[in-house]
């Protein structure tokens, strides 16, 4: 309690009080005792109290669990009265923008497409790193335990995929740009915490690395999150954005990108990686400018101008939450409309489009080449965005086609969202093949180029066409 | 009582009743628990800097009720919630407040993490022996032979024994203060608040985990009067739930090291991240084509140790430093245990494409197994280069591919340090492909030793000699 020269007595509001009698017990002078009439307004029956013998000693306060069922009666009126505000009357914070600030020229690093996506994300503003390590992603949480100390960052193994992810809620909550690096069975830990960040709008980047599953399966590449990202993304009417690179470079791009999408949708970001670009080493070119975060009007920041907000996905009222799923629904989507993202290779004049991303969309590109000396027009169509699926680029390019052939390490995930889009968009598609592997297995050119040429399928395809 | 909201209008708008009280049942503990510790806010000043987890449970409105940043989480992560914020933003004072099955059931990884880890938050763990929020089930603070609707017959000895979260939090290095008070009467409620405000004041000074554990009252679900309800915590929880401080560790508990604000100047982050601006030297005319068109692949492969990674890193970084695309792909993960190592590296003279190389044109073996494994594997016209010191066998290889024996191992060790013989290897590989001109291959090598100085002249010797080994032979 607040020490006071003068202790007040209490003064009884019947509307605040529940009649639960923990006052009787507390007032040692028996200045309360059970009511006998229901309060018209609340339904419950107040106590009442009597203050001939009250000695202001405070303990029927302390005993009370209603924050306004006893009011302090001060004979000085200005104090009795420390007014506090509403919640809604507290005015909202102003943002202070991110700044975008010049890096000092550098020749190309020579890194691993986890160290990529480390740098990519230092570069983004992001300070704060928190993840369980797992293969094989671990080599970017470690580069960030070396990194993030040297530039006062803050690095924390966490004791799970649940804790990891939860600890990106807290940091996205405050406002910050935060990230965890995982692989797919983690992943799968962290459906609960990501279904939480969309539902309260909180910002943050995953980047999960697809290894071979069901189960623990292998550390080998794969593509089979796909589905999860783009459609199982935890409970509720959820999306987010899914980027999905294909080589190192890329690795640092996209997780650039990611940070910026995150932050200007109040809601996290999938970088899809498989385990290839997470182990390889290429080259990257580092970019011209870096981030320095701001601090955005909503983040629980702890300080004054901040007091106000909350962060939270619930809606008790059925309507209410009916009203916030179809803000969510629009804010979705704006990002269809405004985020899909694809890259074209040789699909001026493609009769035979290849579809394919990550990985095995350079050996795609590998065939296209070899495919195009040989006379045969194929092209190439990488979705950059999974999620939203970029159907405006493909529906031209789709127009023109004799065959699409889809092109992955997984049981068709790309193509049901390709397939998906396409029928969203009420498109005519021509015939659909697949050249799919799966266990850990990517594509080869060979595959690929055979498969077109005469009509040769994966082994794959077999089972799950 | 400025801390709380004037009106609740989280509460259903805050209008009417609702507006002024909280949506506990009568005589619930939960409500001394906000008060005392919006008392404590207010008395230590810290209003403003309060970030106040709610919880899922009774307690998930906190929100509705203390003035202050809120955030709710998730069932049971609370405490990893409030160590993201802490983390974002240190002179917060973060405080998460969990009930039972939060805190001792869905959420204990969290909340050892936190309490392990020993970052200053404070936890308030609200302990009613039920779960009040789904309706009174078992909790695991439920008393044995309690009643509840999942342990209808009351607990038995195979649901398990109530767990004793303050002392289980206690007997950790991490936490700087830990009591369990209770609620049950004056004396009681004083030390409650007492408890409550030194947990949270811990954390102003920046000293420490705190957590305090409050015996609580659920009258709803006991089926009891709140009187009674006062009575069955003192009479039947409190033996087993001994009051007390488990652990006070304030007078002689170091502050927690300074926080500091993160660096964002870009010469920093350049530095940090391995940025370099002078340009390294070019000595490629142009790609080598001639050898197997523009886009080549290799595989070297030996046991963990032989330095095979380490060579094919330089070979990319070659190849990138003459403006060519390269790309190495290291074996991985339980594969790269077990004494096996592997590297797939692939150079081209725009764009690689498949990264990995399943039919190499050179391959660079290490021992007599991968040259077994992998020599059948080399592409046509392609090259093995074998440690013959260690495989003396000529390997079976394909007609048109040509075997290049090199004793590196033996190189290596008369060179004094066996561990180059992958850099004899790469010389010999130099030297047997003609891939990229020497000087090339020595400022890769002097990049990837730019921390170790001192070895250079070996590794150079060690590339000499191997590249004169195959000139002998080849
Ligand atoms: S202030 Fe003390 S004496 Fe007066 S009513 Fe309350 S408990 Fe009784
Ligand atoms: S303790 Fe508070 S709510 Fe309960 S009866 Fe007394 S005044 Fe009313
Ligand atoms: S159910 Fe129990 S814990 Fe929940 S509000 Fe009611 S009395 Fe309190």
């Amino acid at each position: 309690m607040a020490a006071t020269v003068e202790r007040p007595k209490p003064v009884l509001v019947p509307d605040s009080c529940k009649g639960c009698g923990r006052c009787i017990d507390a007032c040692e002078h028996h200045c309360i005792e059970p009511g006998s009439d229901i309060d018209p307004v609340t339904g419950l029956v107040p106590v009442r109290i009597h203050l001939e013998h009250c000695t202001a000693c405070g303990l029927c306060f302390d005993a009370c669990p209603e924050p306004y069922a006893l009011r302090p009666e001060f004979a000085d009126a200005a104090r009795a009265s420390r007014p506090a505000p509403r919640a809604t009357a507290i005015p909202a914070a102003e943002p202070i923008p991110d700044a975008i600030v010049e890096l000092p020229p550098a020749e190309p690093l020579v890194i691993k497409g986890m160290y990529a996506s480390a740098i990519g994300a230092i570069l983004a503003g992001c300070r704060h790193f928190f993840g369980y390590p797992i293969t094989p992603s671990t080599e970017g949480a470690e580069l960030m335990a070396r990194l993030l100390p040297r530039l006062d960052g803050q690095f924390v193994q966490a004791v799970s995929e649940v804790a990891a992810i939860n600890m990106l809620y807290g940091a996205g909550s405050a406002g910050v740009r935060a990230t965890t690096f995982t692989s797919s069975p983690g992943f799968s830990l962290m459906l609960e915490g990501l279904s939480y960040m969309m539902g309260a709008r909180v910002p943050g980047v995953v980047v999960n690395v697809m290894r071979g599953g069901p189960g623990l399966g292998n550390i080998a590449p794969s593509q089979s999150d796909i589905k999860l990202a783009c459609r199982g993304l935890g409970h509720g009417d959820s999306h987010a954005i899914v980027l999905a690179p294909a080589t190192p470079q890329e690795m640092l791009e996209l997780t650039m990108l990611a940070f910026d999408l995150a932050f200007k949708y109040r809601n996290p970001v999938i970088v899809l990686a498989d385990a290839y670009l997470a182990q390889m080493t290429g080259r990257v070119t580092l970019p011209r400018t870096m981030v320095q975060p701001g601090v955005p009007s909503w983040a629980v920041a702890g300080d004054e101008a901040h007091r106000r907000n909350l962060i939270t996905s619930i809606y008790l009222s059925e309507t209410e939450l009916e009203g916030e799923n179809l803000r969510l629904l629009a804010k979705y989507a704006r990002m269809v409309d405004e985020e899909p993202r694809a890259d074209l290779f040789e699909c001026g004049d493609a009769e035979i489009l290849i579809v394919a991303c990550n990985t095995p969309s350079r050996m795609a590109k590998g065939a296209v080449r070899t495919l195009r000396a040989r006379g045969v027009k194929a092209g190439l169509f990488r979705p950059l965005t999974l999620w939203p699926f970029p159907i405006r680029a493909l529906a031209p390019v789709l127009g023109r086609a004799r065959e699409v052939v889809v092109v992955e390490a997984s049981a068709a995930q790309l193509e049901d969202e390709m397939r998906l889009a396409i029928s969203h968009a009420n498109l005519a598609t021509p015939p659909i093949t697949r050249v799919n592997r799966l266990g850990g297995i990517l594509p080869s050119h060979d595959e690929i180029v055979s498969c077109v040429v005469s009509g040769a399928r994966a082994p794959a395809l077999e089972a799950t066409a | 009582m400025s801390v709380f909201y004037e009106r609740f209008d989280r509460h259903d708008a805050g209008e009417g009743v609702k507006g002024r009280s909280t949506h506990y049942c009568p005589g619930c503990g939960h409500g001394l628990v906000h008060k005392y510790l919006a008392d404590a806010v207010e008395d230590l000043g810290i209003q403003n800097r309060t970030v106040a987890i709610s919880p899922v449970g009774c307690a998930v409105f906190l929100y509705y009720y203390v003035d202050a940043g809120n955030v709710q989480a998730a069932h049971g992560r609370a405490p990893a919630v409030a160590l993201g914020e802490k983390l974002a933003h240190p002179s917060s004072i973060v405080i998460s407040y969990q009930g039972d099955g939060d805190l001792a059931s869905i959420g204990l990884a969290e909340i050892l993490q936190a309490a392990q880890l020993g970052i200053p938050i404070t936890v308030i763990f609200v302990n009613n022996a039920i779960y009040g929020m789904t309706g009174g089930q078992m909790a695991p603070t439920t008393l044995m032979g309690q009643r509840t609707t999942t342990s209808p017959e009351g607990r038995g000895r195979t649901m398990g024994a109530p767990l004793r979260m303050a002392e289980l939090i206690a007997q950790l290095e991490g936490p700087v203060y830990v009591e369990r008070v209770a609620l049950y009467d004056n004396k009681q409620r004083v030390k409650a608040q007492r408890a409550i405000k030194k947990a949270i004041g811990l954390q102003v000074e920046n000293r420490g985990f705190a957590m305090v554990e409050v015996l609580s009252e659920c009258p709803l679900h006991l089926g009891l009067t709140p009187a009674e309800a006062e009575r069955w915590v003192k009479e039947r929880m409190l033996p087993v739930f001994p009051l007390g401080v488990k652990k006070d560790a304030t007078a002689t508990r170091e502050i927690w090291p300074a926080w500091k604000t993160p660096i964002v100047d870009p010469a920093v982050v350049h530095a940090v991240i391995g940025g370099a601006a002078e340009r390294v030297q070019r000595f490629c005319t142009r790609f080598p084509r001639e050898l197997w068109g523009r886009d080549i692949a290799l595989k070297l492969a030996g046991a963990g140790g032989d330095g095979a990674q380490t060579a094919a890193m330089i070979i990319a970084r070659a190849a990138i430093n003459e403006g060519f695309d390269a790309t190495h792909i290291p074996s991985y993960g339980p594969e790269s245990r077990g004494g096996t190592s592997y590297a797939d590296v692939r150079v081209a003279e725009e764009e690689v494409l498949s990264p990995a190389a399943p039919r190499p044109h050179v391959l660079l073996a290490f021992n007599a197994p991968s040259l077994a494994k992998f020599g059948p594997l080399v592409a046509d016209n392609g090259i093995a280069i074998y440690d013959s010191t260690v495989a003396p066998d000529p390997p079976r290889l394909a007609a048109n591919v040509i075997g290049v024996p090199v004793p590196a191992t033996a190189i290596a060790t008369g060179l004094g340090r066996v561990t180059v013989k992958n850099i004899v290897a790469l010389g010999a590989l130099a030297g047997a492909t003609r891939l990229f001109p020497t000087d090339t291959f020595l400022t890769a090598i002097r990049q990837a030793l730019r921390d170790k100085p001192a070895l250079l002249e070996l590794n150079e010797q060690a590339f000499a000699l191997g590249a004169k080994a195959v000139a002998a032979t080849h």
